[in-house]
């Protein structure tokens, strides 16, 4: 192939600019406001994380090529041309410093979706070469061996074995006519295992009919974090290939912000046909079980928690009411974090930022955010839904010396499952 | 009374005493908004002043203007005015008619050529000379005549100063205001139909005493037409806290609030009868429940219905909207168009990418 080139990424800016972004460009007003609402500003008070900045480039093309001032002025030389340069100027602002957690959408007060409009700048970015290489590199993982964190079926086959050893239960794998097919992110496999365990007893109590694949296990999406959507379509399709060939009524999406996002948001428009089948994210079905009576828990969580909602399911997927419907069940001393729910602070590590080495001091720095929040609730432990948030807030909690444990919100309903 | 006695020995043969005089000059100057300093400036001033000689002519008008002025109920101003200045020909006042008023005027110009005032009222009509004719001259020939003579020009009126009703549409006559055809002298508008006597004077007292005085960029004096109606007006507070009457006889009309939807003009007009007012400080036509007509503002015969609000077009809009909207429609299609063929072709450009092509090196 020939590689990435300025000009494969100048026409993919050209390419991605829609009715939606010409309007959300020409009617920004220049307040401010999303400044405020991000977490790469509000830490490091440095103008040049102003969430609408980061869109320079997208916006000089879409001046440039699609408006009357733009072209003019262009075809004068009173304006400078996007360059390469621009973009490389740009690549720390478009990947290190923006988790498309979607905070800045909502607080804009022309109702611009600047997170939508940064992920078609990533698009330009990653076909001009400029996306970060510790991207490139989970994508091309994703893409040959099918996890980006190269995960092979082999070592999900060895931690099935090992979780039906300790919970006697059965994992089903490529089971066809299976109501459920469940989908895993490598961190869930490597990282946390006990999440396979919790599912297989949960359903196994709530009577739920699912299975695993072999071939499309992985639900995480590297072509959505970097902004390849021909790489991105690719990997929906293998999750879309298997459902349709298992007959399975619904594909379950993981503890994982962005592979929600991707299979149930971007998943349709990427492959370009609607799905026959449903997509429900794990806290969806589990909420559901629970209406429905068929989540019996024997005892409740003792400690004081709260809840983590990460970007892509909460503010981003709208699975806010789930969690805490279930952890209301769950705990008697359930306490929320101020600004929660649609309006709650990134861990800020997502959005592709926990693959990029390069961001890692500043991911770290914007922590400082999550734990004010926290300083204020003190409670004994931190639940959340997406194994990417998990690590991370491990690891700010470390760095700042806070001692919390991190749980997940499925493994600690399947620690208080009644007996039968 | 002769003509080279200053105004301050005239005065004292009328018996007018300086202490008059001195509140006259007081008035004035807080009238054009002056610091009280000036007030001993304007007594110099005038006191040493020669009576200057004043031309006015009449055209197209109503006599409305020469009306306001008489009868104007400040008389001990108004009268010291006009004693103050010798007013040699007047179509209503003078006493003398036929050739004999003519021949004051061709007098008064030989005498004081280049130094004489020209007082106008009413438009000029335009080619036809048929329209308005004072002893066989037409309109316009009399004023170039007396305008080539005078020291500056004040134009009376809106009939002067923009053209008023006689231009009012379809402006049979053909009138053009002063300006139109006068460019070389100083010209001071003195608007309203008619204007307020008090401004009137006071315009000639300022014009007597400090020369021409600052216009704005209709030729206004801004000591009178600095402040719109509505800036001034005191039923202010209720447009600011949007109370509104919405017909004469309803409860906001007898509350005395805000006139703008009955379609007062006071927002878009620049005078000073909410602050002069009329008839000696009585009252002026919104105090008396009725909305600005603004009738020292240009056109305003034209400018729609007076009692539709301002923010009601003044025309019939359907035909224009329309059109407009078609061609809208037709360019915004046009630049649609072209607009998705430049993304179309991006389209087309597009290279499937892969893993292969994000390296920089490979």
């Amino acid at each position: 192939m020939s590689g990435p080139s300025f000009e494969r990424g100048y026409n993919a800016l050209k390419e991605e600019i829609d009715a939606p972004t010409a309007a959300f460009f020409s009617s920004c007003v220049h307040c401010g406001m999303c400044a405020e609402a991000c977490l790469f500003f509000t830490e490091t008070r440095d103008p040049k994380y102003t969430p609408i900045h980061k869109l320079e480039p997208l916006r000089k093309v879409w001046k440039q090529e699609y408006t009357f001032w733009g072209k003019l002025g262009k075809a004068l030389g009173l304006s400078r041309p996007l360059t390469d340069q621009d973009l490389a100027d740009w690549e720390s602002l478009v990947y290190d410093s923006c988790t498309l957690c979607g905070r800045c959408s909502m607080v804009c007060p022309v109702g611009n979706d600047i997170t939508y409009m940064i992920r078609k700048l990533r698009e330009g970015m990653a076909a001009a070469g400029h996306a970060p290489k510790g991207l490139i590199d989970a994508t091309k993982r994703a893409v040959t061996i099918g996890s980006p964190m190269g995960v092979k079926l082999p070592a999900l086959q060895a931690q099935i074995r090992h979780t039906e050893k300790e919970y006697d239960v059965k994992v089903p794998m490529d089971v066809e006519g299976a109501e459920y097919l469940c989908l895993l992110s490598s961190m869930e496999i490597m990282n946390f295992p006990e999440y396979i365990g919790s599912i297989a007893r949960i359903f196994k109590k709530a009577k739920v009919s699912w299975t695993l694949s072999s071939q499309a296990f992985e639900a995480t999406n590297s072509g959505i974090q970097i902004g390849v959507s021909d790489i991105a379509a690719e990997l929906v399709q293998r999750i879309v290939d298997v459902a349709e060939e298992l007959k399975v009524k619904a594909v379950i999406s993981p503890e994982c912000g962005h592979a929600y996002m991707a299979i149930r948001w971007d998943g349709p428009n990427l492959v370009g046909k609607r799905f026959n089948f449903k997509v429900v994210h794990i806290l969806e079905l589990l909420d559901e079980l629970r209406t429905q009576g068929r989540l019996k828990m024997k005892d409740k969580e003792a400690r004081k928690l709260t809840y983590h909602d990460p970007c892509q399911i909460a503010r981003r997927g709208g699975v806010i009411d789930q969690p805490r419907n279930l952890l209301n069940m769950l705990a008697d001393n359930f306490v929320e974090m101020p600004e929660t729910g649609k309006m709650n602070w990134c861990c800020g590590a997502g959005g592709g930022v926990s693959s990029n080495e390069r961001a890692d001091d500043l991911r770290l720095k914007t922590f400082a955010r999550k734990k004010a929040q926290l300083d204020t609730i003190n409670v004994d432990a931190i639940v959340s839904a997406c194994s990417n948030c998990r690590i991370h807030l491990e690891e700010g909690l470390e760095e700042y010396h806070m001692e919390l444990p991190l749980l997940s919100l499925t493994e600690t309903i399947a620690e208080h499952l009644a007996e039968e | 009374m002769s003509k080279d006695k200053t105004l301050g020995e005239t005065l004292q043969e009328r018996g007018v005493s300086r202490r008059s005089f001195l509140k006259f000059c007081a008035t004035t100057a807080s009238m054009m908004a002056l610091p009280p300093a000036m007030i001993p400036v304007i007594a110099a001033t005038l006191e040493k002043l020669r009576r200057p000689s004043v031309i006015w002519l009449s055209f197209q008008e109503c006599t409305g203007c020469t009306e306001s002025l008489t009868r104007s109920h400040s008389a001990t101003i108004e009268d010291l005015i006009f004693d103050t200045i010798s007013l040699d020909y007047h179509h209503t006042l003078q006493a003398a008619s036929g050739s004999a008023a003519e021949h004051a005027r061709e007098e008064a110009m030989q005498e004081n050529y280049g130094n004489y005032i020209l007082v106008v009222d009413g438009s000029i009509p335009g080619e036809n000379n048929g329209y308005s004719t004072i002893a066989g001259i037409s309109n316009k020939a009399m004023l170039l005549e007396v305008a080539a003579g005078a020291a500056a020009i004040v134009a009376v009126g809106s009939c002067a100063a923009f053209g008023g009703i006689p231009k009012a549409d379809p402006n049979p006559t053909g009138a053009v205001s002063v300006s139109d055809l006068i460019k070389d002298k100083p010209i001071v508008n003195i608007p309203g139909c008619p204007p307020i006597p008090a401004v009137i004077t006071g315009v000639l007292v300022q014009f007597l005493t400090f020369g021409l005085p600052e216009l704005d960029q209709l030729g206004r004096p801004a000591a009178f037409y600095g402040n719109s109606i509505h800036d001034r007006c005191y039923r202010r507070p209720f447009y600011d806290k949007g109370l509104f009457a919405d017909s004469f006889d309803d409860e906001g009309a007898k509350k005395g609030w805000c006139l703008f939807k009955l379609g007062c003009k006071g927002p878009t007009t620049y005078n000073a009868c909410a602050t002069t007012k009329w008839n000696d400080g009585t009252s002026f036509p919104i105090e008396a429940g009725h909305p600005c007509l603004g009738c020292s503002e240009p056109d305003f015969w034209d400018a729609g219905s007076f009692y539709k609000a301002l923010s009601t077009p003044t025309e019939d809009i359907g035909k224009t909207a329309v059109y407009a909207g078609a061609a809208g429609l037709i360019a915004g299609a046009a630049l649609g168009a072209s607009l998705r063929a430049r993304k179309q072709s991006a389209v087309k450009n597009h290279e499937r990418v892969t893993i292969d092509d994000l390296d920089q090196e490979s």
